[in-house]
């Protein structure tokens, strides 16, 4: 056997090949950006494929006007502030950049390579998607230089998981030529983690389908913009369908590729004008339950807490009269209960508390605390010592484990020894009024 | 380092200790001195003493850093030891050096030394330290920082040196600070295989300042685990060019015969060796001890691990410290369970009794190399874990319940035992296995003779392809690049034929090859094994739950229907062997038997290395294609045949590298015995030889391959005996067995004529009822003529390289 056929014998054997490889010429840059309608870009570290596409004002993506998102986005400065305050960047300055990156494979090592590089700028009336494309490996550095070039004339950017992989990516890929960074000191806001919070496992939407439930973009452009989209490559064919181009040189089967990555740009901008319209509108804007607990947990995390009560009151208002989600209904009401503590409205956390208590088909573990809440409160603040000691012998009747359950038979005890005294009657009770109070 | 001072009270205790060993001593071997001539025939077959060495000390080198040697100074050391003082002017001069001094010698300092130095010269060195065990790193690193807190008291916190661990273990947020700012990163093979290799970009700042790469426990590297270790530093070093740096290679290894060897086979780089310690050295006795013979027809001696017992219970009687390495986890925990038992009339003594293996929870593992270290902990049984470098102290006495398997194995674990002054001892207890007996009937061949050779074979093509894919993702071949000693640019061909890889440029220019697959090669390729490819192995007895894994090539004989599967003393039998899914599905059951599997092998010669020898010896390339047709089920403790099964199980086929010996027909049929007696005689002769090739080769028993032709017929085949590599490709045995031909013969000879029983045994020539009864006398007649006179015959005719034989 030659070391040929062996090496054969061993490469094979382990992976067959899926398809006969045809290796045939070089790909001929002008014919493919001929092909992909762009133009070509010759630098001296090598040529680009630079596709440019405009999506005007009336044009529609999905149900959305492109119109409105742009002015969702040029007008909801204070919402944007308030998402950048939930998830720290710098401030972030317009004008903005979209980034989304089509790569070599998923994994974030030396050999996986962004071959296409997308990037969409709101222009005027109009947002204007700029694509590299890589024509074959050996041009990375020109496309890398690009972007550079384009970055550096936009303020900041956005992308969807591009905090976890667009963006470590590309930058290993500037380390790999031994480049600067020039991303490094950009504001980034990644929009995966705002969408999350807003939009995270919505049955109200949810289909059969389990991914429906996830945060992905296509799914959250298919409910907040209405976009079907129609003959769309799938993301694992993405790669293979570049190396085939770079084997054959043929650019037809990228035309898809490169629709795809336009489509999730102008998707990422729409998504993001639906977030700043629901954080600059307030919960009104909103009829989902689902929705407004989101809502007010990211004006709890940009620290606007009158923002996240109202939220929060909207959400168990829609709650109670949908009827069909206990347990959206009851963290709202232990949210509602924490923000009022907090602000010290001890009286109308209580009210949160006791509805917490009494919610039907609500969770063991909220209803307890609830009713330990309350019984702090009735034992310090209302001084209903007898409404406190059965609500501790309530949380009693449940099997509680070590601590909470020795904290209970202690809060009991403490409970019986003052309504001995209070029996009494007198200044001993008066004594212990004041010494009590200052405790929670 | 040199700072022992005796005390008063410590020379007392010293002189108490030295009564109690000589005392345990004279029990062990009634009536002999403590150094004395070779007894093979008895229990007690070799008593050495090794003397005591006076240290040997050389002044800190002129060039050394101030700071540092303030930093030394400090803690109470004034000047070196020899060789870390040699080791530091190698590495001075740019030498790639390998240091190969015993165990306890201050080996560390040699690397440490002129690292530290290089850093307190030049901050932006960076050297990576290489272990074989997580372990061995989190030890070394403590070592380190001691080390880097006592400069920085001298030189400042300014000059604060890092150090840290990078492995599987390290915190995500940690990684980044690490990749940056860790002038000393401390890890293993594996990790840098698969998680600092693909990632390079991010390490660019070790990458460009890379000045050392220390190996520690080079010996470790042998076999598959070098050959993939080769490789990961062919694809290291080619990082390395990329960034512009061209570390040196300090590395350390326990005494094998070809250290230099092995570490230029690693690297790929000439090493320069330094072997002689300056460091001091108690007075040693080496005993071997041979459980006496209970049965002598059938071979059968004293239970080698109730003889550890008797043997570790007279040391720590004595209040000697000891530690009992056992060849297996369920030993282990067995001797450890005796020697609790041994002391339970004494009070607190059954807790100062500790076990200690891999699978222990790493807290425990902390508080009992503490507990050793301090003197609390007065005995431990451990297995291999405990060889390589954790620092456990020196302990007085080390007891090995059976050969460790190889000479440079034994020294390191006997290294445990000793301090630079007063007296220690190493007793080795063998078991009934062929080489436990060769050894402990041949004392010379430990105490005189060379330790193993360790191999590797960095060109074996399926490692060598896997690798090439890994090399090829973290940076593209150019259409010059060469990589190791084969045609890379013929493999890439290959791998472009498959679409892994693609090449850019125009053909007739220069261009490079690109990595054109989404799926990311070094999750595919295990460094402790040659190909990734497992059988998973599913426990129904209550539900489903994955109980173990095997590797693809031993799958069929171990986990065959019906095959009995042992886990931590838990009996299972295999219900079904799903080989299209790589699944074992098996049962908890009640026996007292074991299974081995029944394997027929069938070899066919396709080429030869050395077809114009004259001798009657070859090597070369072979076709193994084995076959398991059915088990036996062996009795426990008495290993009675209790039946047999049939199996049709699919055939393997594997491509390899072998050595064989013909027996030439003439000298088949000068023997004066019937052709089955002869036909017995080579499969008695194969067997013997295929252990003493384990001996030679410091390799296990699943390492190589035995297949037997033994003539069936007077035809015209020739006998032959192949003892192959039992790896995809080879992984580099055949050609030294080859080159040690003569020392195999002769070793099987001392083998089988050396045993005690009467027509063959498990200990010799194979277990009788498997071979005929003048299976031992034929073999031994048969190495007779091949010793003597096969220089005289003439060259065999080369017959049908196909034989077909059952094994």
């Amino acid at each position: 056997m030659s070391t040929l056929d062996r090496l054969r014998g061993i490469v094979q054997g382990t992976k067959p090949s899926a398809v006969p490889i045809a290796t045939s010429s070089q790909p001929d840059i002008a014919s493919a950006a001929s092909t992909l309608g762009g133009s070509v870009r010759e630098r001296a570290e090598g040529g680009v494929i630079v596709v440019d596409r405009e999506y005007r004002a009336d044009d529609l993506h999905g149900c959305c006007r492109i119109g409105d998102i742009i002015e969702t986005l040029n007008e909801e400065r204070d919402a944007l502030a308030a998402i950048a305050r939930a998830w720290p960047t710098k401030a972030l300055s317009s004008p903005l950049l979209f980034l989304d990156l089509e790569t070599t494979g998923l994994f974030t090592g030396a050999g996986t390579q962004a071959f296409l590089v997308g990037c969409a700028v709101i222009d005027g009336d109009a947002i204007c998607v700029r694509q590299f494309l890589m024509p074959g490996f050996e041009h990375e550095r020109a496309v890398l230089a690009e972007l550079a070039a384009f970055a550096a004339r936009h303020g900041a950017l956005v992308t969807y998981n591009g905090k976890t992989f667009d963006v470590p990516l590309i930058e290993t890929r500037f380390l790999f030529h031994r480049l600067p960074f020039p991303l490094a000191e950009t504001p980034h806001l990644d929009m995966l983690h705002p969408a999350r919070r807003l939009w995270r496992g919505r049955p109200a939407t949810a289909g059969p389908d389990p991914d429906e439930s996830s945060c992905s973009l296509s799914v959250l452009e298919k409910h907040l913009a209405g976009l079907h989209r129609v003959g769309d490559v799938p993301g694992f064919e993405i790669p293979s369908r570049y190396f085939q181009f770079v084997r054959d040189g043929d650019a037809r089967p990228l035309e898809a590729v490169l629709e795809h990555n336009r489509l999730d740009l102008v998707s990422l901008a729409a998504v993001m004008a639906r977030a700043l319209t629901l954080v600059s509108r307030g919960p009104l804007e909103s009829s989902n339950p689902h929705e407004c607990l989101g809502l007010a947990r990211l004006y709890e995390r940009a620290g606007s807490h009158d923002n996240a009560e109202g939220a929060l009151l909207r959400c168990i208002d829609l709650a109670k009269r949908i009827g069909s989600e206990p347990d959206v209904h009851a963290d709202a009401l232990r949210r509602l209960a924490w923000i009022r503590r907090r602000a010290g409205r001890v009286h109308e956390a209580a009210e949160a508390w006791r509805e917490l208590a009494i919610l039907p088909r609500c969770a063991g573990s909220l209803r307890r605390e609830a009713k330990e809440a309350l019984a702090i409160y009735h034992e310090h603040r209302s001084r209903d010592l007898g409404e406190a000691r059965s609500l501790v012998l309530d949380v009693l009747k449940d099997d509680l484990e070590g601590n909470r359950k020795a904290a209970a038979e202690h809060r009991l005890q403490r409970l019986d020894r003052k309504l001995a005294v209070r029996e009494q009657g007198g200044l001993v009770a008066a004594l212990d009024d004041t010494l009590g109070s200052g405790l929670t | 380092m040199a700072s022992d001072k005796a005390t008063l009270p410590a020379r007392r205790s010293l002189e108490h200790k030295q009564v109690a060993l000589q005392s345990a001593l004279h029990v062990l071997a009634s009536g002999t001195e403590l150094d004395r001539a070779d007894t093979p025939d008895e229990v007690v077959t070799a008593v050495r003493r090794l003397p005591a060495v006076e240290a040997a000390y050389a002044p800190f080198p002129a060039g050394i850093d101030p700071r540092l040697r303030a930093a030394f100074e400090a803690r109470g050391v004034q000047q070196l030891y020899t060789h870390q003082a040699e080791a530091f002017d190698l590495v001075t001069q740019g030498r790639h050096v390998v240091v190969t001094t015993p165990t306890a010698s201050g080996k560390t300092l040699c690397y440490n030394l002129p690292v530290l130095d290089r850093i307190l010269k030049n901050p932006a060195t960076r050297a990576l330290y290489l272990f074989p065990t997580k372990a061995l790193a989190q030890d070394q690193m403590a070592e380190l920082h001691e080390l880097v807190g006592a400069i920085s008291k001298v030189a400042g916190d300014e000059n604060e040196i890092g150090v840290h661990t990078y492995d599987g273990d390290t915190p995500q947020d940690a990684r980044r600070t690490i990749r940056t700012k860790a002038h000393i990163v401390l890890s293993n093979p594996d990790m840098v295989h698969s998680g600092i290799l693909p990632h390079h970009p991010r390490w660019a700042k070790l990458f460009e300042n890379l000045q050392f790469i220390i190996i520690d426990e080079l010996h470790a590297y042998r076999g598959v685990f070098g050959s993939h270790l080769a490789n990961v530093l062919r694809r290291l070093q080619r990082i390395c060019r990329h960034y512009g740096s061209n570390p040196q290679f300090i590395c350390s290894s326990a005494t094998i015969a070809n250290p230099s060897e092995l570490a230029a086979g690693l690297a790929e780089r000439p090493f320069s060796l330094v072997s002689k310690s300056g460091a001091p050295r108690g007075e040693k006795f080496f005993v071997f001890v041979n459980p006496p013979v209970v049965n002598r027809e059938l071979g059968i001696r004293k239970s080698y691990v109730a003889e550890s017992r008797r043997v570790a219970g007279e040391f720590l009687r004595r209040n000697l410290q000891v530690i009992v390495f056992a060849q297996s986890r369920t030993t282990t925990e067995i001797l450890t369970t005796y020697l609790k038992e041994d002391f339970e009339d004494v009070p607190g003594m059954p807790e100062r009794i500790r076990g200690y293996r891999g699978g222990y929870l790493p807290l425990r593992r902390r508080e009992i190399e503490k507990g050793l270290r301090a003197g609390e902990v007065r005995g431990v049984v451990s297995t291999n874990a405990l060889e390589l470098g954790i620092d456990i102290g020196a302990l007085d006495v080390c007891v090995m319940a059976g050969y460790p398997g190889t000479i440079a194995s034994t020294w390191q674990r006997a290294g445990r035992a000793g301090r630079r002054t007063g007296q220690s001892a190493a007793v080795m207890v063998s078991s009934s296995a062929p080489i436990d007996q060769f050894v402990v009937r041949h004392p010379s061949y430990f105490f005189d003779a060379s330790p193993e050779h360790a191999l590797v074979n960095p060109d074996n093509l399926h490692i060598l392809v896997d690798h090439v894919k890994c090399a090829a993702f973290e940076l593209p071949f150019t259409t010059e690049e060469t990589y190791g000693q084969v045609n890379v640019q013929e493999v890439l061909g290959v791998l472009q034929e498959s679409g892994l890889v693609h090449r850019s440029g125009h053909e007739d220019e220069a261009g490079q090859w690109h990595w054109t697959s989404e799926s990311y090669p070094a999750n595919a390729v295990s460094l402790r094994s040659i190909s990734s490819d497992n059988f998973v192995i599913t426990d129904h007895t209550s539900g489903a739950k994955v109980i173990g894994e095997t590797d693809f090539t031993s799958a069929l004989s171990t986990l065959h229907p019906k095959a009995i599967y042992m886990v931590e003393g838990k009996i299972f039998q295999v219900e079904e062997l799903d080989f299209v899914g790589r699944k074992a599905h098996v049962k908890e059951v009640d026996c007292d038997y074991y299974t081995t599997a029944i394997t027929y092998t069938k070899v066919t010669i396709l080429g030869r290395f050395a077809a114009d020898s004259p001798s009657v010896a070859l090597h070369g390339e072979v076709h193994v294609v084995s076959r398991v047709v059915g088990f036996k089920k062996i009795k426990f403790h008495t290993n009675e045949n209790v039946g047999s099964g049939e199996l049709d199980l699919p055939e393997q086929q594997m491509h390899t590298t072998s050595y064989w010996l013909e027996i030439p027909l003439a000298m088949m049929n000068m023997l004066p015995y019937a052709t089955d007696d002869r036909r017995d005689g080579v499969v008695g002769l194969a067997f013997a030889m295929k252990q003493v090739a384990q001996l030679l080769l410091m390799c296990d028993a699943r390492d190589v391959g035995l297949s037997v032709n033994a003539g069936e017929t007077d035809g015209d085949d020739t006998p032959r005996i192949f003892i192959y590599d039992a790896y995809p490709g080879g992984i580099g045995f055949s050609a030294p067995l080859w080159g040690m031909q003569r020392e195999l013969l002769s070793k099987a000879s001392a083998l089988i004529a050396g045993c005690d029983c009467e027509t063959g045994c498990p200990t010799c020539v194979g277990p009788v009822g498997e071979t005929g009864p003048l299976a031992k006398t034929v073999a031994l007649r048969l190495l007779e003529h091949l010793l003597t006179g096969a220089a005289e015959l003439p060259p065999p005719a080369i017959s049908s390289p196909e034989d077909l034989v059952p094994f």
